[in-house]
């Protein structure tokens, strides 16, 4: 009996699971996804082209031709409202609305007999005033965002060249953002940028940033093996900034952007200022808005999704103090406890909890980083939600064979600077599992063995070759199955 | 990059670790990087396939 598989986001996480149902599941079974975006993007590498040294061109393309080559059903439109038990008398489904320019705003619902939600993160700008490319910030967060930033970048760096004082500040935008991975690759690279055209001495450039010690990455920060110590990324990070002439101020909440300021809270209460003339914030991330009704049209969004948006799945959500938190916590399957035929993959799901542990200020104010999901783990978890539901319609009832905990798996983050084969320098760290494991690894957390923190143009290639090999990968070209996730 | 030109003693950022010219050499130095390159390859392969089940 031919089932339909319906996919809502084509990010890493959506794009990825949508491939392996195609892939995997005979022809009389439908695979459909709906993504607001016509492009797909490998968003590593929006910071290239957050220092000019990629056209956003290069790391998009098209996804309708993709998913017609594949025979994969594709919308573009939004997902608006999900029916777990059906409408009307009809089967599960999802009422969407389009985004492309022949039906924009209309809707029209899909049928599905197993949904994935990986719908990403809303880029919350809105959670703190006067944040973001609309208002007084930048991000790269998106190629459009990254396309601006540097066009803003360019007036910065004409400044320089007339000898005229710039204040640079990247960093967290929010006291509980996270993909501080991201914001410090960007940092680094204008640094790097600034250096290569002889503006530096000019430049007055910081890293703004939520976590405790630097080095923590909304992780808990690790222990890597370096120079014959067993040593922390706070000083990892820290030597890289220092090297790069680059300042920081750790601890920092955003609490409001200004037009050439930026008012943030410190862990100790106080409040400060700092001005900038160029800065790009790196906001907070919440889930896509889906609302959710049950066969009644009774709203059950709060039963399906935590206030932030995110979707609960298999986690053990009871609060609990950090000191009990557990790698059993978190996720391995991605179902949704309430509907078996549902599945979060990507940034969608909500974890547990954080992995840094939480501060916060004598003003009530929480300031630490929130998990970060993406790249890698966003992949893998596309993979086993893919695998498992295509067991599932083999078996013909729901199968969980498949599992990939955050607290199991490893990730990469390659921090790279410069751009061609011989001008740049990559701060690559890798480290395994993700989610620290004090149980099995008491001293460190994580597996030392496989924990890496090192500088070189060894990690520059790595993520030139990432950045070719996935998007070869994402256009569904010879082979690509074969290229792990 | 030279960090005494941008941080003042005592201040934060003049504490951290700053690489020594050998140190930045083999940071570029293309037949050790190459090895570099492949070690981390394989231990990105092995965190990627032993991630899932």
């Amino acid at each position: 009996m031919s089932k339909r598989v319906l996919v809502l986001g084509a990010g890493i996480a959506g794009h990825t699971a949508a491939m392996l149902l195609r892939k995997q599941l005979g022809r009389e079974h439908t695979v459909t996804v709906v993504s607001p975006a016509a492009n797909y993007q490998w968003i590593p590498s929006n910071i290239w082209v957050g220092v000019g040294r990629m056209k956003p061109e290069q790391v998009i393309f098209p996804l309708a031709p993709v998913y017609r080559k594949q025979r994969i059903e594709f919308h573009q439109a939004a997902a608006k409202v999900l029916f777990p038990e059906g409408s009307a008398g009809s089967s599960p489904c999802v009422e969407i609305e389009y985004t492309d320019e022949a039906r924009r705003g209309q809707t029209a619902r899909i049928e599905y007999d197993f949904l994935v939600n990986a719908t990403g993160p809303k880029l919350n700008f809105a959670g703190t005033e006067g944040l973001g490319p609309d208002q007084f910030t930048q991000s790269v967060c998106t190629y459009h965002h990254a396309a601006q930033a540097w066009a803003k970048l360019q007036e910065v760096i004409a400044k320089l060249e007339r000898g005229e004082r710039q204040r640079i500040v990247i960093g967290t935008g929010h006291p509980m953002a996270t993909c501080q991975g991201a914001g410090f690759e960007y940092v680094l690279n204008v640094a790097f940028e600034l250096r290569s055209r002889g503006l530096s001495d000019l430049a007055e450039i910081t890293w703004l940033t939520n976590e405790y010690e630097l080095g923590d990455f909304g992780m808990g920060g690790a222990f890597v093996k370096k120079g014959g110590y067993v040593t922390s990324t706070k000083v990892f990070t820290e030597s890289m900034l220092a090297e790069y002439g680059i300042g920081w101020i750790k601890r920092a909440g955003v609490k409001k952007v200004r037009p050439e300021s930026i008012e943030y809270e410190t862990l100790d209460g106080e409040m400060h200022e700092i001005e900038f003339d160029f800065a790009m914030l790196i906001p907070a991330f919440a889930g896509c808005g889906l609302k959710a009704q049950d066969a009644s049209g009774n709203d059950i969004t709060a039963e399906l999704f935590l206030p932030n948006g995110l979707m609960k799945v298999d986690a053990d959500y009871a609060p609990k103090p950090y000191e009990q938190w557990r790698v059993e916590d978190w996720p391995s399957t991605y179902q949704s406890p309430k509907y078996a035929n549902l599945f979060a993959a990507g940034i969608a799901f909500a974890p547990p909890h954080p992995i840094s542990k939480p501060f916060e200020s004598p003003n009530g104010t929480k300031i630490f980083p929130t998990p970060p999901r993406t790249g890698m783990p966003s992949g893998v978890i596309g993979k086993v939600v893919a695998q498992n539901i295509v067991d599932s319609i083999r078996k013909g009832s729901v199968s969980l064979e498949h599992r990939a905990s955050m607290g199991r798996m490893g990730a990469a983050c390659i921090v790279s600077s410069g751009f061609g084969l011989f001008k740049g320098m990559a701060a690559t760290m890798t480290v395994h599992p993700i989610v620290p494991d004090w149980e099995k690894y008491p001293q460190w957390g994580r597996d030392i063995d496989y924990t890496v923190g090192e500088a070189g143009l060894a990690g520059h290639w790595l993520k030139h070759f990432m950045h070719y090999m996935f998007l070869y990968k994402a256009k569904g070209n010879l082979g690509w199955s074969l290229i792990p996730e | 990059m030279n960090k005494q030109a941008k941080f003042s003693n005592y201040s934060e950022e003049s504490y951290p670790p700053i690489p020594t010219g050998a140190t930045r050499f083999f940071r570029t130095c293309i037949p050790y990087q190459m090895i570099r390159f492949v070690v981390l390859n394989l231990k990105i392969m092995r965190i990627v396939v032993g991630g899932h089940s």
